[in-house]
C-alpha cells in the first residue's frame, strides 16, 4: 500500500507541474507597455510582445539565418480601468503576458495631463511590474506611434528606447525617473515630481524615431507642462544630477561669434535657503570642472587670461540654463520641481511649518540667487591649436 | 598452525619438541607497484598501493622511519582469514580513536573480506547516510601524510585502497597535489573544486527552477534566448533536464565498463546523439544540453570519486525538488542536506569540522592552504595530545 502511494506521488510530479509553474516558452514577454486614456475616459493599454523565435539569432531547428519576421507584435486593449483593460488581453492572446522583464512604462500625454494616480495604483499593486521600471511621458505622438517606430539599430523599438534612457543616465541631458522615485516624490510634500520625456519625431506625418530629451513637470500626479532640454538641464544642475554632459557656448571670450564645446567631467551643486523674517530666498551654488573638446577660433590656451575667459563663458551659459529652468517651473508652471521647499524644510523646519500652507503662493515669487564657478581642467591633446601656414 | 600453512608459511617440527618454528615462506604472483590510476597527479609521487598487504606496509614504513609508527595485524573473515593491518603513529594519533578502530574491527563477523570497501561499510558511523564517512586512497604519500596528522589507516590484504579515519567532509575536496604545488595555486584549485561541487549538486535544479518558476530572475536577453530555444520542445523543462541527466549517466556508466577502444566509440556516439542530434531534432533545447554538460564536467573535477557519486545521486533529488517547488524547494533541500552533514560524525570527529563546530585556526587548511612553514599545528580534533607539528621556521 505504502509503496503504491509513493509511486503515485513520484509519478504525479512528472505528469503535471505545480500550480504556478509556467514554462518559459509559454510566456508572452512584454517589453514596453504604454498606458493612455482616450476621449471617452476609457483606459488604453498597449503592449509590445516579443516573439523569441524570431528574435534569436540562431534558433535550434532553423539551421541558419533565414530572414525571420518581425520580432515583436503590438497589442492594444481598452477598458473602464487599467485592470480591466489588462485582463481583456486574455481574449486575444495565446500566451500569458509576462511583465517581469519590462523596464519601461510609457505614459501617454492625455493620461499624464489628467492624472496618473489610477495607473500608478495598478502598477504598484501588481507584483509583476518592476518597481524600478522607468516612467516616461510620450510627447509629440501617441503610444501607437511609439510602438511602430521604424528607425532602430536594435531589433525592436523597446531596446532602442531602453538604450537611450540608460545612455541619458550617464550623459544627463534628460531626466530619468523610475516608479520608486516617482512615488517617493509624490509622497513628499516639499517637492513635485518630474518625469523623463520621450519625444516622437515625425517625418511626413509618419513616426520616424524618438528622442529622449527634456522632461515633464508634474503637480502631484498631474502633468502641468513639458520642459525643454535646456530647462531640464537647468533643473538637473540645481538638483546636483549632472554627472557627465556636454556644454556648448556660442560666443568667444572676446565677444566673437563662434562655437566652443566643453564636456563636464565633475559637477556639484548646493541649494542653501536663507530666512529673513517672513522673507525666504535661496542661494544656488554650482561648481564644475570641464574639458574643452572643440573650438574653431585657434585660441592659445597657454594664456591664463584666455582660460579665465573660457571659464566665464561656461559660467554664463550654465547660469542661463538654470535661469531658464527657474523661469519655466517657478513662473510658468508654478511647481516646485527643484525641491526648494524640501531644502527649506531640512534647514528651517519651523519656518517651513509656518509657510507650507501658503507655499504655493510664496514659491513663484521667491528670490533665487545663482552663482556658478567653472574650472577648465584640460584642453584635450592640443594646447596650441594647429596653425596652417 | 593450519592457518600459517594455508597462508604459505613453512612450519618446522623438531622431534621431541612440543613447539614448531614457522618460517615465513610466503610467496605468490603479485602485481608490481604501478602508477596511480584513480588519483593521478602532475607533481608528486606516482606509485600506488598494490593488492599485497606487506608491500603496502613497506611503502608506508619507507616513508615514516620512526619506532612509534605502529602496524598492528588482525585477521578478519571466517573463511577468507584476510590480513587487516591498523597503522598509526603512537604519539600522534588519539588513543581513543585507535581503540575504537580496533574495537569495531574485532566486532566484525563476516564470512569474508574481499575489498576494503567491505570494511568501510562494516565500521562507518552512519550506515544509512549517502555521504562516505571514511576516506580511502591508493596513494602511499597521501596515507603517510594523513598518518602524520594523527589519523589511523586500515589496510586490508587484497585491496589497493587504504582506509583512513577519522574523516572530515573537506578532505574529499583536497587532492594530494595541493600540498606539492605552490600554495596560491592550490588555494585557487580548492575554490574551483568547491564551485564545481556546488554546481554538480545544484546547477540543473537551479536552471529548471529558474526557467519554470522564476523567469524574472534571468537577465532579459538570456530569458528570451532560452525561450526561443525551447520553442517547439515537446517536454517540460524538468522532464527534459531529467532525461538528459539520465542519458548522461548511462553514457558514463557504459564508458567505464567498456574496453578503452569501444569506450571511445560510445563517447563519440553519445556526444553526437546528445549534443547535436537531440537539439537539432528539437527534442531538447540547447540550453539544457549545455547545463547538463557543464554539470557533468563539474562532477568529474571533484577529486574523490566516492563523494562525486554521492552528489550525482543527490543531484537527481535536487532536480525533482527544484522542478516542483522552485527555489523554495532547492533551499529546503540544501538545508536538509546541510543539517544531515552537520549531524554526521566519523570516529568521534564531527563531519563538518573545522567549519561546524568552527575552529578558525584550522581554517587555514580548508578552503585555502597555507604554506608548509606556517602550518604549525595538527587538526586538534583528530590528533591527540601531540598537536604541535613543528616550529615556525624555514630553512
Amino acid at each position: 500500500m505504502k509503496k503504491v502511494l509513493i509511486l503515485f506521488v513520484v509519478l504525479s510530479l512528472f505528469l503535471t507541474g505545480c500550480w504556478d509553474k509556467r514554462e518559459i516558452n509559454e510566456l508572452a514577454f512584454v517589453q514596453g507597455i504604454g498606458m493612455d486614456i482616450d476621449k471617452d475616459k476609457m483606459c488604453n493599454i498597449t503592449v509590445q510582445v516579443l516573439k523569441p523565435a524570431n528574435l534569436a539569432t540562431s534558433s535550434g531547428g532553423g539551421g541558419g539565418g533565414a530572414a525571420a519576421g518581425k520580432p515583436y507584435e503590438v497589442y492594444s486593449s481598452r477598458g473602464v480601468d487599467f485592470a480591466k483593460a489588462f485582463s481583456n488581453f486574455n481574449t486575444e492572446l495565446s500566451r500569458t503576458l509576462f511583465l517581469q522583464h519590462n523596464e519601461i512604462i510609457f505614459i501617454g500625454e492625455n493620461l499624464a495631463r489628467s492624472g496618473i494616480y489610477s495607473m500608478l495604483d495598478f502598477v504598484t499593486r501588481n507584483p509583476e511590474f518592476r518597481r524600478t521600471s522607468y516612467l516616461v511621458v510620450v510627447s509629440g505622438g501617441t503610444i501607437d506611434d511609439l510602438m511602430k517606430l521604424s528607425k532602430s539599430v536594435e531589433k525592436y523599438p523597446y531596446r532602442e528606447i531602453l538604450g537611450m534612457i540608460q545612455n541619458q543616465k550617464n550623459t544627463s541631458s534628460a531626466y530619468v525617473c523610475d516608479i520608486n522615485h516617482f512615488v517617493e516624490t509624490l509622497e513628499t510634500e516639499e517637492v513635485q515630481p518630474i518625469v523623463g520625456r520621450l519625444e516622437i519625431v515625425k517625418k511626413d506625418g509618419k513616426p520616424q524615431h524618438a528622442r529622449f530629451v527634456g522632461a515633464a513637470a508634474f503637480k502631484y500626479d498631474k502633468m502641468v507642462g513639458l520642459l525643454t532640454e535646456q530647462e531640464t538641464k537647468g533643473i538637473m544642475w540645481m538638483d546636483n544630477l549632472i554627472k557627465n554632459t556636454s556644454l556648448v557656448v556660442d560666443k568667444g571670450p572676446k565677444g566673437d561669434k563662434t562655437h566652443i564645446s566643453f564636456t563636464i567631467i565633475k559637477a556639484n551643486s548646493s541649494i542653501t535657503p536663507k530666512v529673513n523674517g517672513e522673507d525666504v530666498s535661496f542661494d544656488v551654488k554650482i561648481n564644475f570642472d570641464s574639458n574643452m573638446i572643440e573650438e574653431n577660433s585657434k585660441y592659445n590656451l597657454t594664456d591664463l587670461k584666455m582660460i579665465k575667459g573660457l571659464e566665464d563663458l561656461q559660467q554664463e551659459k550654465v547660469k542661463s540654463e538654470v535661469l531658464d529652468a527657474l523661469n519655466a517651473v517657478q513662473k510658468k508652471y508654478k511647481v516646485d520641481s527643484v525641491g526648494f521647499g524640501q531644502k527649506l524644510q531640512e534647514k528651517y523646519p519651523k519656518v517651513w511649518a509656518k509657510l507650507k500652507d501658503r507655499w504655493d503662493e510664496i514659491y513663484p515669487n521667491v528670490k533665487v540667487n545663482v552663482s556658478v564657478k567653472a574650472t577648465l581642467k584640460r584642453s584635450g591633446l592640443t594646447s596650441k591649436p594647429i596653425e596652417p601656414r | 598452525m593450519v592457518e600459517s600453512i594455508l597462508s604459505g608459511d613453512t612450519p618446522v617440527f623438531v622431534d621431541g619438541v612440543g613447539k614448531s618454528i614457522v618460517i615465513s615462506t610466503r610467496g605468490w604472483e603479485q602485481r608490481s607497484v604501478a602508477e596511480s590510476t584513480t588519483e593521478a597527479v602532475v607533481r608528486g609521487p606516482k606509485e600506488a598501493f598494490v593488492e599485497t598487504l606487506r608491500v603496502n606496509t613497506s611503502m608506508l614504513r619507507r616513508r615514516i622511519k620512526n619506532p612509534n609508527f605502529v602496524i598492528e595485524s588482525l585477521k578478519i573473515g571466517k573463511y577468507t582469514k584476510t590480513d587487516v593491518a591498523v597503522a598509526y603513529i603512537k604519539d600522534v594519533a588519539k588513543d581513543e580513536v585507535v581503540e575504537e578502530v580496533k574495537k569495531r574491527l574485532t566486532k566484525i563477523d563476516i564470512d569474508g573480506i574481499i575489498d576494503s570497501g567491505y570494511l568501510e561499510e562494516m565500521i562507518e558511523d552512519n550506515p544509512f547516510s549517502p555521504f562516505p564517512q571514511i576516506e580511502h586512497s591508493e596513494r602511499p604519500d597521501k596515507i603517510a601524510a594523513e598518518l602524520l596528522e594523527g589519523r589511523v589507516a586500515i589496510i586490508s590484504d587484497g585491496s589497493p585502497e587504504v582506509l583512513v579515519v577519522p574523516t572530515i567532509f573537506v578532505q574529499f575536496f583536497q587532492s594530494a597535489e595541493d600540498y606539492y604545488e605552490r600554495y596560491y595555486i592550490s588555494t585557487l584549485f580548492r575554490f574551483l573544486r568547491l564551485a564545481a561541487m556546488l554546481m554538480s549538486l545544484t546547477l540543473p535544479s537551479i536552471y529548471v527552477a529558474a526557467v519554470t518558476y522564476h523567469q524574472e530572475m534571468i537577465p532579459s536577453p538570456l530569458a528570451i534566448s532560452i525561450a526561443a530555444q525551447r520553442e517547439g520542445v515537446p517536454f517540460t523543462t524538468l522532464m527534459e533536464a531529467f532525461l538528459m541527466e539520465f542519458f548522461f549517466e548511462i553514457l558514463r556508466e557504459a564508458g567505464i565498463r567498456l574496453p578503452m577502444q569501444v569506450g571511445q566509440a560510445v563517447s563519440i556516439v553519445g556526444a553526437l546523439v546528445i549534443g547535436q542530434a537531440a537539439v537539432q531534432a528539437g527534442l531538447v533545447s540547447a540550453a539544457t544540453v549545455i547545463v547538463v554538460a557543464i554539470t557533468g564536467i563539474a562532477s568529474f573535477s571533484i577529486p574523490a570519486f566516492n563523494i562525486a557519486i554521492t552528489f550525482r545521486l543527490l543531484r537527481f533529488a535536487m532536480l525533482i525538488v527544484g522542478g516542483t517547488l522552485g527555489f523554495f524547494g532547492i533551499i529546503m533541500a540544501l538545508m536538509m542536506i546541510l543539517a544531515h552533514l552537520a549531524s554526521l560524525e566519523s570516529f568521534g570527529v564531527p563531519y563538518l569540522s573545522p567549519l561546524a563546530p568552527s575552529n578558525t585556526r584550522e581554517l587555514n587548511d580548508v578552503f585555502i592552504r597555507i604554506p608548509w612553514w606556517a602550518k604549525i599545528l595538527r587538526p586538534h580534533k583528530v590528533a591527540g595530545r601531540n598537536v604541535k607539528r613543528q616550529n615556525y621556521t624555514r630553512g
